[in-house]
């Protein structure tokens, strides 16, 4: 199920300047072949969504892109830094790169306000009332301020998501992963984190989204991107892709979730 | 054609079985003719085995006696209470010299009070007061129960616990007075709470240093009269081992458990030897090795007393089981929390001390209490090594020429001091239990 498209088009906010480039980057799961001979570049300010069947290693991409997977063969150039054995580019990458998962991934045993001034205070040293002052920024942006003591396990799932997307932003990072942010919400929850990310969207972050939602990919998209069996099958621009896709397989796709 | 139920249905009391003693009792010893039946006779031999029990033990009973004939003369079949009350002092001491006895008493009391704020809601800085326990209060203690010669380095030790112990004192009542950490307090009353940090630690280091230079001087003038280790002996001992024992073995258990895991494999492969080896050897027989082995590896002229080696093997011994429990509960953690806490920057040792250690220490607390509660009563073991412990003493009651051959009621009364103990134990972990999880739901 799709959730409706409320808004036109989001003018794209796209740069020439590269920010990630994955040049033949193939992985495999010890004898599994997962992701074969990816090619991509994402430019500063570049919005892309991923889709594609389960299985076809989306999730799998977007995690190599932060470390959290290692991939075995080709590069991955994260504004700048190449992905490898180095622990301090990692180190880098992570406070440069924010993720939120399917399942939020709160730490349940403290306070929302405690989960977003983590990062800050312990990563980037701020003080905590620095800290807690980007925290209840980021809160308000997301629409739930008055959560802030509470913990996670009192809020709903959209609620959570927020927070998750909350924590992430205030580490100030130049891009975002998403990981099927509403694959595990209620559908009337869906609404409320699609709206945060297209405000997020709005504000020219660069963002590549994993996600089953094709009315939020023709909104804020620049490039959609379907995968199938670990391979990329097509990439083209929003209207390009669900009005006049070329593949075969991308029209099976399609024809199954539109 | 729907159905419709417009009217709510009313709510209505439960059935008198529910919700009433009597029907509690009818519904659970009387709901049929068998059950009571059953139900009169096993009362009625519960009836029996306590009256035989009340009477042996307390209307028979001998209290005050010289030795074991005069409490026959008293009363034929009733216990003879008398030797474990005239042995009290040793079952407590052992063989500390009884006019020194003062210095065990504080070292347990002051224990107590050093404590005591961790209980209390308003005091701030629990975490500091816990480590000042653990790096400071066993030279204290140390210090206190053996007494001698202080080389330099005791000296510095026992100043900074009694510094740390008035620290702890004062930052009790600042906090139950006012609910301020002393640190705070100190600067407010000192007009600084808005100066530099660098001013700020400044003053605090020269308060610190100020108290910590009177309390040295006044330490030196105070020394305790030595008393030998060979000395030491009932539950003092038992405490001693048990007490080392327990608050050693966690942390240990811990660095264990996080090498086991580690993905470093030279790490992973010792730890993993080192847990499985003493996981696969009884406590007995690591004591024993302890006693005659430890001598072998020593280097020249270095000698390890009975008790520290002792201690060692016990330490040693718990840290493996409790690093097989701690690593339970480190599995029990999802994946995402690591990914989570990765995705902010933190690295490993952040993410384990503030992210999944706290979430997996709570789940681990039934056996972590578990493993303290078997610790405690594996001490009885160091008996059959030649060291007098709680059970070392009650054994020697009946080799004591006037309660020559007194056997049950030394026994029973160790079985009800460690009953004490151990249920003691048992029912604060399930009240840490029911304090961690309130507030916290997954």
């Amino acid at each position: 199920m799709t959730s409706e498209q409320t808004q036109g088009q989001l003018a794209s906010a796209a740069s020439t300047e590269v920010i990630i480039e994955i040049n033949q980057m193939n992985k495999w799961y010890g004898a599994f072949h997962v992701l074969k001979d990816i090619d991509l570049t994402v430019h500063k300010g570049e919005r892309i969504v991923v889709c594609g069947p389960s299985g076809s290693g989306k999730s799998t991409l977007i995690r190599c892109i932060n470390a959290l997977e290692e991939h075995q063969e080709g590069d991955i150039i994260v504004d700048g830094i190449k992905l490898g054995k180095n622990l301090k580019n990692l180190d880098h990458i992570r406070t440069e790169v924010g993720m939120v998962f399917q399942n939020f991934n709160l730490f349940p045993h403290m306070s929302i306000l405690e989960n977003l001034t983590l990062g800050p205070v312990w990563v980037r040293k701020m003080s905590k009332l620095d800290a807690i002052e980007t925290a209840m920024t980021y809160l308000e942006r997301v629409k739930i301020p008055e959560q802030a003591d509470k913990y996670p396990g009192q809020l709903s799932g959209g609620q959570q998501q927020r927070v998750a997307i909350a924590r992430s932003l205030c580490m100030n990072p130049k891009i975002m992963l998403f990981d099927e942010p509403t694959s595990a919400l209620d559908p009337e929850m869906i609404k409320e984190v699609l709206d945060v990310m297209v405000e997020l969207a709005d504000t020219g972050m660069t963002m590549i989204v994993v996600t089953h939602e094709m009315g939020f990919a023709k909104t804020i998209a620049d490039q959609v991107i379907f995968m199938d069996e670990g391979d990329i099958v097509e990439q083209s621009g929003p209207i390009d892709f669900f009005d006049n896709p070329q593949h075969n397989r991308t029209k099976m796709f399609l024809s199954q979730i539109l | 054609m729907a159905i419709i139920n417009a009217t709510k249905t009313p709510e209505r009391a439960a059935p008198l079985g529910e919700r009433s003693a009597i029907g509690w009792v009818h519904k659970n010893l009387f709901s049929s003719w068998f059950n009571a039946i059953l139900t009169v006779v096993t009362g009625y031999l519960v009836f029996i085995t306590l009256s035989g029990v009340w009477s042996w033990g307390f209307t028979d009973a001998t209290f005050v006696a010289q030795n074991r004939r005069e409490c026959y003369d008293n009363s034929l079949t009733g216990a003879c209470w008398a030797g474990v009350i005239d042995w009290l002092d040793n079952i407590f001491y052992g063989r500390y010299p009884r006019d020194q006895i003062w210095r065990i008493n504080y070292g347990a009391l002051m224990l107590v009070l050093w404590m005591a704020p961790l209980w209390m809601g308003r005091v701030k800085g629990k975490i500091l007061i816990g480590a000042g326990v653990v790096v400071f209060y066993p030279f204290l203690a140390g210090y206190l129960f053996s007494g001698g010669d202080k080389g330099l380095f005791m000296q510095v030790m026992v100043t900074g616990a009694v510094v740390a112990l008035i620290a702890n004192t004062a930052n009790m009542l600042t906090g139950v007075l006012r609910g301020e950490f002393l640190p705070d307090y100190l600067l407010r009353v000192l007009g600084k709470t808005t100066a530099p940090d660098k001013t700020q630690h400044n003053m605090l280091l020269a308060i610190a240093l100020t108290v910590f230079a009177a309390v040295f001087i006044w330490q030196t003038s105070w020394t305790a009269e030595e008393v030998s280790w060979t000395k030491w002996g009932g539950l003092f001992l038992t405490m001693v081992i048990a007490g080392i024992g327990i608050a050693s073995s966690l942390p240990g258990g811990i660095i264990l458990a996080l090498g086991r895991r580690s993905k470093l494999t030279v790490v992973r492969v010792l730890c993993v030897a080192f847990i499985e080896v003493f996981r696969s050897v009884p406590l007995i027989t690591v004591l024993f090795m302890a006693t005659t082995m430890f001598p072998l590896f020593m280097p020249e002229g270095f000698v390890l007393n009975k008790l520290v080696q002792v201690i060692i093997a016990v330490v040693l011994f718990n840290a493996c089981y409790m690093a097989e429990t701690v690593r339970a509960g480190l599995q029990a953690i999802p994946k995402g929390q690591y990914e989570a806490a990765h995705t902010i920057g933190l690295g490993y040792w952040r993410t384990t001390g503030l992210i999944i250690m706290p979430q997996a220490l709570k789940h681990m607390i039934p056996n972590i209490v578990g493993s303290f509660i078997g610790l405690l009563k594996d001490t009885t073991l160091v008996s059959i090594i030649g060291l007098f412990d709680i059970l070392g003493m009650l054994r020697s009651i009946s080799k004591d020429l006037p309660w020559l051959g007194l056997h049950k009621e030394p026994l029973i009364f160790g079985a009800i001091l460690f009953f004490v103990l151990c249920f003691s134990m048992s029912k604060y972990s399930r009240h840490l239990e029911v304090k961690l999880s309130a507030g916290n739901q997954h």
